[in-house]
């Protein structure tokens, strides 16, 4: 495969807008990629953070940010159903926050009772239990700015009730572009003016020996006119929402294909430029009895050595520029996997930009090398 | 009584149709013997490369037969006939032909990669040709920093590597001055004399007439003449 390489390295500018072409694509696919498994996390963060198996909603709630109350009585009948053992609360509702030094700025507000999971950030859980009062309001680092708090524990307001910011949480930066603020329930229920038994969600342990599905059909039955969701059902639908109805899913996954089509055009562009150039050398190989595989093995392996290369330095430039991107984007997330299986679709564009230049170089005819 | 090694039977070959149909070959039959130098001569048009196309197996007659090595190869499918080219046949061209990115020592290499694929020593292979050629000091060079008949002794030893029986020259001195034409005409020779291969040149240039052990001369499309040296 000497040929295929000489080949390509042999004119540098075209190999060079080439490679580049790939590690554009790698980059815009890496970089959307970890847009779109951010913003997927993001969607359903709080949901999956709660150790809980069931989640109870209001008729039609699309996403953990458009919850509505529920009456008090739905978590007294929960309560009663077999195989629950134990309930929980959770509520969400925008907030005018006022910073210490006057400004207002408008807040999600988010309030949970402590057992609902240990990873769920609320003052009183047990982790952070003796370092905060049960209370406290907790903000993302990330959101520091815009909370304009010099020193903890500060003294704020929150839709013109005092609150005390005591902690900084990381993971839970604004999602909606708007701040997450996170307090008890009481505390919360306080601040939005809720009545103390009401809730948005009500959130459902399930006992060993209860199988999840069955409790959620019982509960399907005496609750007819709200949602039961298990707790995986209920991010899924959040995801789902946010990504799918909302336009923002498939915006980002709209500008990751445009990335696999640009890439697609600029390696199909150069390898076919570079196979037609070299069109009487195929019929060469042809004529000196190289079989069909040989030469589309010749065309492929230079379309997946730009493909690989390419990959390369997109992936060099891909992981440090998502890293920096966190500081604009706090949710923005990239698995560790990510990278690596973007160098698939990376190199099956190359293999499918090569599909011209191997018919063109799999029919010419040997007979043609007679021509001088 | 031909072995039919490498011969055409009653060959024919048009191209284009209606008005414009040319016969570039017509009702040809012809045999060429192992360890001949055979000199293909014609004026343009007389069907000269339409032959060595046919005997090369990159193109099949309208009519007639084309035998390889006992082989009708007229019946034979695009991938056999792909393969008898791998194994018995190989060429010289006038415009040498050579891979423009591969220096003259990867350009016989990858003779050896087609024809021997599982072969491990092709570069020292491949190296030895050349210095047999005399381009012992050119094994790095480019085609474009060799002189035109370095590029033909490249193609040559290219053409070589394999050992194919058959080697089909289109004017390969064309494209050169006298020295270097005399040169390859003694190379060539070489091949059939002292490695029984059955080499078909084609051309215009008369100094092959000394070499030949036959000429046949075409006029068009059909055998006007040939004449065999004693």
């Amino acid at each position: 495969m000497k040929l295929a390489w000489q080949n390509i390295i042999h004119d540098r500018s075209r190999f060079s807008v080439t490679v580049l072409g790939v590690c554009f694509a790698v980059f815009l696919m890496i970089f959307q990629g970890s847009l779109l498994a951010g913003f997927l996390r993001a969607a359903s963060r709080l949901i999956d953070a709660s150790d809980s198996d069931i989640w109870i909603t209001a008729r039609g709630v699309q996403a953990f940010e458009f919850g509505t109350t529920l009456e008090s009585r739905v978590r007294e009948m929960a309560a009663g159903v077999p195989g629950v053992v134990e309930t929980g609360r959770v509520c969400m509702a925008f907030a005018v926050y006022r910073t210490p030094n006057g400004t207002q700025q408008v807040v999600a507000l988010v309030g949970a009772d402590p057992n609902i999971g240990s990873r769920f950030p609320v003052p009183n859980m047990l982790e952070s239990a003796g370092e905060t009062s049960p209370d406290a309001v907790l903000y993302d680092v990330s959101d520091r700015k815009q909370m304009q708090v010099s020193s903890l524990p500060a003294e704020v307001e929150i839709n013109r009730h005092r609150a005390s910011i005591e902690r900084e949480i990381e993971g839970y930066g604004a999602f909606l572009g708007v701040p997450f603020l996170f307090t008890s329930y009481r505390n919360a229920a306080h601040f939005m003016g809720f009545r103390s038994e009401d809730a948005m969600y009500i959130l459902l342990r399930v006992g060993n020996g209860y199988p999840v599905a069955d409790v959620q059909q019982n509960l399907r039955q005496r609750l007819p006119e709200i949602d039961v969701l298990t707790q995986s059902e209920f991010a899924h639908k959040s995801r789902m929402y946010w990504t799918m109805k909302t336009g923002a899913g498939g915006a980002i996954l709209t500008a990751a294909v445009l990335a696999f089509l640009i890439g697609l055009v600029v390696v199909s562009q150069t390898i076919y430029a570079n196979t037609m150039e070299n069109i009487e050398e195929y019929a060469t190989l042809k004529a000196l009895g190289a079989s069909q595989t040989f030469v589309a093995r010749i065309v492929l392996s230079q379309a997946l050595i730009c493909g690989v290369l390419g990959s390369i330095l997109g992936l060099i430039a891909a992981i440090p520029s998502v890293g920096y991107a966190k500081s604009l984007i706090p949710w923005i997330y990239s698995p560790w996997w990510l990278p690596a299986v973007m160098v698939v679709p990376s190199l099956v564009m190359c293999a499918l930009a090569s599909i011209a230049s191997v018919r063109s170089a799999l029919t010419v005819e040997p007979g043609r090398v007679f021509r001088a | 009584m031909p072995d039919n090694f490498l011969s055409v039977e009653g060959a024919s070959v048009s191209f284009g149709k209606g008005d414009a149909r040319v016969r570039a070959l017509q009702n040809v039959s012809l045999a060429f013997e192992r360890g001949t130098l055979s000199l293909v001569m014609g004026p343009s048009g007389s069907g000269k490369t339409t032959l060595l196309s046919m005997l090369g197996c990159l193109l099949s007659p309208d009519e007639g037969t084309v035998f390889v090595d006992g082989a009708a190869v007229n019946q034979l499918t695009e991938p056999e006939k792909t393969a008898i080219r791998q194994k018995k046949i190989s060429f010289v061209f006038q415009a040498f032909r050579l891979f423009h990115s591969m220096n003259a020592l990867d350009n016989v290499a990858i003779g050896f990669e087609i024809r021997e694929p599982g072969e491990a020593r092709r570069m020292e292979m491949a190296r030895d040709l050349l210095l047999q050629f005399g381009l012992g000091d050119k094994l790095q060079q480019e085609p474009k920093e060799l002189s035109p008949g370095e590029k033909q002794r490249v193609a040559i030893a290219r053409a070589l590597a394999g050992n194919p029986p058959i080697l089909l020259a289109d004017e390969p001195t064309a494209s050169l001055d006298a020295e270097a034409g005399r040169n390859i005409c003694e190379i060539l020779r070489k091949q059939a004399d002292e490695h029984g291969r059955t080499v078909v040149v084609v051309s215009h240039d008369p100094r092959w007439r000394k070499f030949a052990h036959r000429t046949v001369i075409l006029r068009d499309g059909q055998v006007q003449r040939m004449v065999t040296k004693s």
